[in-house]
C-alpha cells in the first residue's frame, strides 16, 4: 500500500504542516502545565514576579509545605480519600450487583427495573439539586462526609455498563453451576466478578476519576471546613480573594502547589485511564 | 408468588439499588414537582400556589440574563467542541508515525481528566493580568496587558475556549476510535478510483463519522443546560452579569436567598428544556439522515 503512495511535493507540504499544527496545539495543552509546575516549585517571592516560567525560578519546596501544613490541605486530602476510596467500591459493588441482576431470564419484574434505571439516566441531577439538597437534609446528612459517599452511590450508567459486560459471559456457564447447587451469590461473587475484570477496572476508574473530582455535592452539603474535600478547599484557596484576608498572603506558588497535589493522584492512574474509558465508552453506549 | 419467592434472593440483591434510586432520584423529582408550585417556607405550612413560582422565574428579569448566558456560552461551546475535536482527529488520522500520534493523543486527553476547580484555578492564575503567562506572552510581543477575567469583553470567550481546551482530547477520542473502525477495503476502492487523499477523507472518512458525531451533538447539546462548575469557579463580581448560567442562578436562589421555591421552579424549567431539546435534537439529526 504505501509503497504505491508516490511522495508527491504538496503532500509533504501537507505532512509538514499538519504535523507543526498538532505541534502548536500540544503546545497549547502543555505549556500551562508546565508553568503550573514550575511555579510550584517556585520561592514564595520568584513566583510573584511577572516573566514567562516554563522552569522554577528559585527552587523551592515552600509552597508545598506552606499549602499542606500551614493551611492543613492534608484534611480536606484526607477527607478526599476517604469519600474516593470509599464511595468508588460501594459504587462499584452496588453497580455490578445490579448489572448481574438485570441479566437473569424469566425474572418477574425485570423489565420495569431495568427502565426505571435507564429513566434515572434522564434526569439532570444539577436540575433537581435544591431538592436533593432538601433530601439530604432531611436525613441529616448535611456536613457530613457520608452525603457525599452516597451522591451517586449507584449510577444508571454503570449499571448498564456492568449490565452489558455480563451480558458476555456465556449464560449457560451459570445455569450449570445452579444445578450443582450454586446460590445467586456465589454464583456472583465467584463466577461473575471474576470473568469481568475488565468491566470492574472500567467502572472503578470512571468512578475513582470523577469520585476524586467531584465538586457540586461538595458546594451543595458541606459548610463545615473540617469536612471540607479537596476540590472546596482548592476553590476556596485559589478562586476566592477573601482568604488572602488572613494573616499572611497567598502568593502564587502555594497556590499552584495546591492543584499540583490534586493532579497528583490522577497523573498516578492515567496510563490505565485512557485504554478502560474508550472501552467504557462504546459498552456503555450499547444500551440494546 | 411462586415465582417471586423463587427469585428471592436476587430481589434481595437488587433491594439497596433500587432503594438509593427511590431516594436519591424518583423522590426528589417527585419532592421538586410538588415544591415547584409551593410557598415553601422553612416553618409553617406550605400552601400550594400554583404557577406562581414558575411566573416569578419568567418574570425575573435576572432569569433571562442568565438564560441568554446559558445559550451564548453554551452554543460557543457546543461549535467549539464538535469541530475542533472532528479536527484534531481527522489530522492526527493523517500522521505517519505512530508515537507521535499516541503522545498527541495522550497530552490533549489530559485535562478532561481534572475537576473544574483545577482547571479553571490554574486558567485563572494564566490568564493573571500581572504575572500570568498568557499575559506575558502579550507583553513579550509588545501588546498590553488584558484583564481576561475581569472585562465583561472577554469573559463569555474565555469559558467557550477553556472548555474547548479541557474537552477537545476526550471528543477526539471517540472520533479517532470511529475511525479506526472503518472498513479498509473503503480506503482500498477509492484508491482504485484515484481518489487523493482530501478526497479520501472528504468521501470516506468524513461520512464513515456519522454516527459519531451524532452522539458527540447530543452529548454537547445536553451539556448546555447542565453548565455550573466552570461558571461556579471561573465567575467573579466583575463579569457575573455576563457568564453566570442557569444552574448559578438555581444555586443562588435556593442555597444563598433560601427561595426554594422558585429555585426549585427554574430547576424544572431545565428539566422541560433537556426534554425539549432532546426531541428537537433526534429530530433534526434523523432529518439529517433521510
Amino acid at each position: 500500500m504505501k509503497s504505491m503512495n508516490k511522495i508527491s511535493l504538496p503532500g509533504r507540504l501537507f505532512d509538514t504542516i499538519n504535523v507543526l499544527f498538532l505541534l502548536l496545539l500540544v503546545l497549547t495543552m502543555v505549556i500551562p502545565f508546565i508553568n503550573t509546575l514550575a511555579l510550584a516549585f517556585s520561592s514564595n517571592f520568584a513566583s510573584m514576579q511577572p516573566g514567562i516560567v516554563l522552569w522554577p525560578k528559585e527552587f523551592s519546596l515552600e509552597g508545598f509545605s506552606t499549602v499542606w501544613n500551614r493551611m492543613k490541605l492534608y484534611l480536606p486530602f484526607t477527607n478526599n480519600v476517604i469519600v474516593t476510596v470509599v464511595g468508588t467500591l460501594g459504587h462499584v459493588f452496588l453497580s455490578s450487583m445490579a448489572g448481574y441482576v438485570l441479566i437473569q431470564k424469566g425474572l418477574p419484574g425485570k423489565k420495569w427495573m431495568l427502565t426505571a434505571i435507564l429513566l434515572t439516566m434522564m434526569i439532570p441531577s444539577e436540575a433537581i439539586m435544591i431538592p436533593l439538597y432538601i433530601v439530604n437534609q432531611d436525613l441529616g446528612l448535611l456536613n457530613t462526609l457520608s452525603s457525599l459517599i452516597l451522591s451517586g452511590f449507584v449510577s444508571g450508567f454503570s449499571v448498564i455498563l456492568m449490565r452489558n459486560f455480563f451480558l458476555s459471559v456465556p449464560y449457560e456457564m451459570s445455569e450449570s453451576a445452579r444445578i450443582d447447587g450454586a446460590g445467586d451469590p456465589r454464583i456472583f461473587f465467584t463466577m461473575y466478578l471474576p470473568l469481568a475484570s475488565a468491566g470492574l477496572a472500567t467502572v472503578t476508574l470512571f468512578e475513582f476519576v470523577s469520585r476524586w473530582n467531584q465538586f457540586t455535592p461538595a458546594v451543595l452539603y458541606i459548610n463545615d471546613s473540617s469536612k471540607y474535600t479537596l476540590q472546596i478547599a482548592l476553590k476556596s484557596l485559589i478562586v476566592d480573594t477573601d482568604s488572602t484576608s488572613s494573616n499572611f498572603m497567598i502568593t502564587t506558588n502555594v497556590r499552584m502547589a495546591g492543584i499540583v497535589i490534586a493532579l497528583l493522584p490522577l497523573i498516578i492512574i492515567y496510563p490505565y485511564v485512557q485504554k478502560y474509558f474508550v472501552k467504557g465508552m462504546f459498552v456503555g453506549a450499547n444500551k440494546e | 408468588m411462586k415465582a417471586v419467592f423463587k427469585y428471592k434472593t436476587l430481589y434481595f440483591m437488587m433491594l439497596p439499588i433500587l432503594a438509593y434510586f427511590l431516594i436519591f432520584s424518583f423522590y426528589p423529582l417527585a419532592r421538586g414537582l410538588a415544591i415547584s408550585f409551593q410557598d415553601y417556607r422553612l416553618i409553617g405550612d406550605r400552601p400550594f400556589i400554583g404557577f406562581d413560582n414558575y411566573l416569578r422565574v419568567l418574570k425575573d428579569p435576572v432569569f433571562w440574563e442568565v438564560f441568554q448566558n446559558t445559550i451564548v456560552i453554551g452554543a460557543g461551546g457546543f461549535i467549539i467542541n464538535f469541530f475542533l475535536p472532528l479536527i484534531l482527529a481527522l489530522s492526527l488520522n493523517e500522521v505517519a508515525s505512530a508515537w507521535f500520534k499516541k503522545m498527541t493523543q495522550m497530552i490533549v486527553y489530559l485535562p478532561h481528566l481534572f475537576s473544574w476547580v483545577v482547571v479553571g484555578g490554574m486558567w485563572i492564575l494564566l490568564l493573571s493580568p500581572d504575572t500570568g503567562i498568557v499575559n506575558q506572552i502579550i507583553q513579550l510581543f509588545g501588546g498590553q496587558s488584558v484583564g481576561f477575567l475581569s472585562s465583561d469583553r472577554y469573559a463569555r470567550t474565555v469559558m467557550i475556549l477553556t472548555s474547548g481546551w479541557k474537552e477537545m482530547g476526550y471528543t477526539c477520542i471517540m472520533y479517532l476510535a470511529a475511525i479506526v473502525n472503518i472498513n479498509p477495503s473503503l480506503y482500498e476502492a477509492a484508491s482504485m478510483d484515484g481518489a487523493s487523499r482530501w478526497q479520501k477523507v472528504r468521501y470516506v472518512t468524513v461520512p464513515m463519522l456519522r454516527s459519531t458525531m451524532k452522539v458527540v451533538i447530543m452529548l454537547n447539546v445536553l451539556g448546555i443546560l447542565r453548565l455550573f462548575d466552570q461558571i461556579f469557579v471561573m465567575s467573579n463580581g466583575a463579569i457575573a452579569k455576563k457568564v453566570d448560567v442557569i444552574m448559578m442562578y438555581t444555586y443562588q436562589k435556593g442555597i444563598l436567598e433560601f427561595s426554594v421555591g422558585p429555585a426549585t421552579a427554574a430547576g424544572f424549567l431545565v428539566i422541560l428544556a433537556t426534554f425539549t431539546l432532546t426531541y428537537v435534537t433526534r429530530a433534526v439529526i434523523r432529518y439529517d439522515e433521510g
